[in-house]
């Protein structure tokens, strides 16, 4: 009974605690949240990306006795004005490629395309020396990449004609048949209409392209990627702020200690196990509380599938053995509270960077290799495990490794605590 | 000068705590660090290294023409490199890093090619890692290529009248082909970074300090204020701020004293991280140092300002922090410090663009990445010192208000 009196009695503390609240919920659903917010439109389906502002110079002209109706550079132009891509393309003329280097330093435009004056001439004559120039502003990546695409896009429909036309050539030859030419343009035409569509279903359709993705651990449970890519930095933010949060609420031992508190508590026919035990419980308790919080806030705010409920569970008690255990031990090493923000902020933030705690969506060798070496490290693997789907058997390995550390963590720092108050 | 002494005064507060220390030097220059390992792990370059990414071949249709041009055109590539495996064994060999992806080629897939039906190949892979992105970006072009080849294949044999005819059809696939993988519509594009002003021997246009640097110097900038912050609670803590009311000294002169030693620290900070930067990571802040100092100097007015702000709105210590963390985390997102604002949604973009962080991000980049010089911080300048007298405007106001 005394037992659950302290441990009472220390929740209660918790929750008058402002910087607590603060810290355990607030923080981290306002990092996913920011970060949801960043990526959350893709996540919805609805495109809402940056305006990509494009400058282009088109000094093509077409060649005299031409074939086409138009040179080249205009395709390529009028695909940036088209109506189609006006709501993420902003696209302006200029007249030359000094005036657009001069737009993209001033930031007025992200990328021009400059295509120049004999462009269609040589590309016909099949002159390989010929280039059209994309200008990007150095800062930015995604903008110029479509651009990119988009210009070779086209000039890949382009060539596609052409391959078109010398196999068309090649076969009549073979077949010992003159070509017709009344049934050139129509064999055109339907290569045109083919070609227009197939694009049209690659970028617009995924579900009816030739090319289909799926992410490799799709069970019909995982989400799209942003909403696995999210999985991945709330799982991250969930683990830093829960071993912030034990440590925290640990310290309420040492916060008594400077008070005098817990001098009167020893002075009470309360062993110093009880004492323990029941700040211990506190802090698992405020341990649950938060990853419930968090974990459910997950699912509901920004729709993230946290596994099967056998994975789901042994990622979260492994987190909560864990966090209490190092919460004790690091503790059981501070002197004073004033101590506190050096030890947290140094440990607790190093530890959470080289297990990877901050690059959760990117898989970076190094942190991978160090974070065996950390229960935070160990913990993420748990929840990435069962993030990907994965069975609770894949799970027992991370969670056996997770509930050693925390109670050897957990006797070192309470044998330490016994020492320090004998 | 009673106003520069209140400012050494709390300067020497600050520096005292050894504490200061960790948030304002030490752990920003570790998170540079690590930001950079972690933009850099993705671009190691190693001539002796096989750098073509690793994709996994699945054939579930046996031997048919359209998905062995297909493998002969990925074998032959230089940016993949195929290993054959099993639909059992996709997923787990890309979870040990075995593959980045693998290509799946449906049962019947030739069958329903040939005959113009739809039958898309499968790519798995994590298409938020760069070598999912990549691999989609290749099997793109190459799927579009096989595609058309197949497609010019029946167009031109119905054209000469043999539509079913298989020797035909295989002949002018095969030529097709060929054509195919003589186009390079790619070479025909080039790209450039427009950077001025940088001579090649200097120029870091490609260093992954770039982003890294000035977005932890103005994310931790702002956390610098967990330090700063604090003193105003102290002083009212100690009642050290009641007996400064009662000297002569007048309201403004306080709260530009105090000011002023915040201006110093979140300054003296930045200070450490550019100079840190330029020496130990290769950032050339020194592309221009003038603009550099400007925007150095107008950031910390803004920070300081702030942090002005949160020590007249809080109650005590552990507030500060909290505060000053929720500053951090919202200026730091909001204004591309933690990544770039252009991959981010348009609606956040457009927001983070206006936030202060923003445009002392611009600032540095400006010189950093873009190449260019003074003139290009004036602009970044002006906006962050405006932020910095709106701040501080409100900081007055609260200050004047506050109950002592």
């Amino acid at each position: 009974m005394k037992i659950l009196d302290i441990a009472l009695k220390d929740l209660i503390r918790s929750t008058r605690s402002l910087f607590l609240i603060g810290m355990a919920f607030a923080a981290p659903l306002l990092i996913t949240a920011l970060i949801y917010f960043s990526f959350g439109s893709i996540a919805s389906g609805n495109v809402d990306m940056p305006t990509i502002n494009v400058g282009v110079v088109n000094l093509d002209v077409l060649p005299a006795n031409s074939l086409l109706e138009a040179p080249l550079g205009e395709s390529i132009r009028s695909m940036f004005f088209d109506e189609s891509v006006q709501s993420w393309i902003h696209a302006s003329d200029y007249p030359d490629e000094a005036s657009a280097r001069g737009a993209v330093n001033a930031q007025e435009i992200g990328v021009a395309v400059i295509i120049p004056a004999s462009f269609t001439e040589d590309y016909l004559a099949g002159n390989k020396d010929t280039v059209i120039t994309i200008l990007q502003d150095p800062t930015l990546s995604i903008g110029p990449t479509v651009v990119r695409d988009m210009v070779t896009s086209l000039l890949d429909g382009v060539a596609g004609g052409g391959v078109a036309f010398k196999v068309l050539t090649e076969r009549s030859e073979a077949n010992g048949q003159a070509l017709d030419p009344a049934t050139i343009p129509t064999f055109f035409e339907t290569y045109s209409t083919w070609y227009a569509n197939f694009q049209r279903a690659m970028f617009h359709s995924p579900d009816k392209a030739a090319l289909v993705v799926k992410s490799p651990a799709e069970k019909g449970d995982t989400g799209n990627n942003v909403q696995s890519m999210m999985g991945m930095i709330m799982s991250g933010q969930l683990i830093f702020f829960s071993f912030f949060t034990g440590a925290y609420a640990m310290m309420s031992i040492l916060q008594e200690s400077e008070e005098g508190t817990l001098a009167r508590l020893f002075t009470t026919p309360t062993n110093r196990t009880t004492i323990l035990t029941g700040k211990f419980l506190a802090v698992l308790f405020t341990v649950i509380v938060q990853g419930a919080v968090l974990l459910t806030a997950g699912r509901y705010l920004f729709n993230i599938r946290w596994g099967e409920t056998g994975s789901f569970l042994l990622s979260f008690m492994g987190q909560m053995f864990a966090s209490v255990g190092l919460a004790t031990l690091l503790v059981s090493f501070i002197k004073s509270s004033k101590q506190a923000g050096f030890v947290f902020g140094g440990a607790l933030t190093t530890l959470g960077m080289i297990s990877g705690l901050f690059t959760a969506n990117i898989q970076i060798a190094a942190f991978d290799l160090m974070g065996n070496f950390t229960p935070q490290g160990w913990v993420l693997k748990a929840w990435k495990l069962s993030l990907a789907g994965q069975p609770a058997s894949e799970l027992v390995v991370p969670f056996l490794v997770l509930t050693t550390m925390g109670i050897v963590m957990f006797a070192v720092g309470a044998m330490l605590f016994r020492r320090r108050f004998a | 000068m009673r106003i520069i002494d209140l400012a050494l005064k709390d300067l020497s507060q600050v520096f005292r705590d050894k504490r200061s220390l960790l948030f304002l030097v030490a752990m920003p220059i570790a998170f540079t660090f690590f930001m950079g390992f972690a933009y850099k792990s993705g671009s190691d370059n190693d001539a002796s290294k096989d750098t073509r990414i690793p994709l996994g071949w699945v054939n579930n249709d046996g031997n048919g023409y359209v998905s062995t041009q297909l493998f002969e055109m990925l074998s032959n590539s230089d940016s993949v490199r195929l290993v054959e495996l099993t639909s059992d064994t996709v997923d787990e060999s890309i979870r040990t890093g075995e593959v980045a992806g693998a290509l799946i080629v449906p049962t019947g897939y030739n069958k329903q090619v040939s005959a113009g039906n739809e039958a898309p190949l499968t790519l798995v892979t994590d298409t938020n890692s760069t070598n999912g992105q990549s691999l989609y970006q290749i099997l793109r072009t190459s799927v579009t290529k096989l595609m058309s080849a197949v497609e010019i294949t029946h167009l031109s044999a119905e054209t000469i009248g043999k539509p079913n005819d298989a020797s035909e059809l295989n002949e002018a696939f095969a030529s097709a082909s060929q054509a195919w993988s003589q186009a390079d519509s790619a070479s025909l594009v080039k790209v450039e970074m427009v950077v001025e002003s940088a001579p090649a021997e200097n120029w870091y246009g490609d260093n992954p300090y770039n982003q890294a640097s000035p977005g932890i110097l103005v994310q931790f900038a702002i956390m610098g204020l967990v330090s700063s912050g604090q003193i105003l609670v102290q002083e009212r803590k100690t009642r050290t701020l009641q007996r400064l009311m009662s000297t002569t000294m007048r309201s403004w002169e306080i709260v530009a004293g105090h000011m002023l030693a915040m201006f110093g620290i979140v300054f003296t900070q930045i200070a450490l991280l550019v100079v840190f930067g330029q020496l130990a990571l290769g950032v050339n802040y020194m592309n221009a140092p003038l603009g550099t100092l400007l925007v150095s100097v107008a950031l910390s007015l803004w920070i300081a300002a702030m942090g002005l702000l949160i020590g007249t709105v809080v109650k005590d210590d552990s507030q500060v922090i909290l505060f000053a963390l929720m500053a951090m985390f919202i200026f730091s997102a909001l204004g591309g410090t933690w990544f770039p604002l252009e991959v981010a949604s348009g609606t956040f973009a457009a927001i983070g663009k206006v936030m202060p962080s923003a445009w002392a991000m611009t600032g540095y980049q400006n010189i950093l990445m873009r190449g260019l010089g003074l003139e290009s911080a004036w602009m970044p300048t002006g906006i962050l010192l405006a932020y910095a007298f709106v701040f501080f405007a409100l900081a007055i106001w609260r200050f004047n208000k506050m109950d002592v």
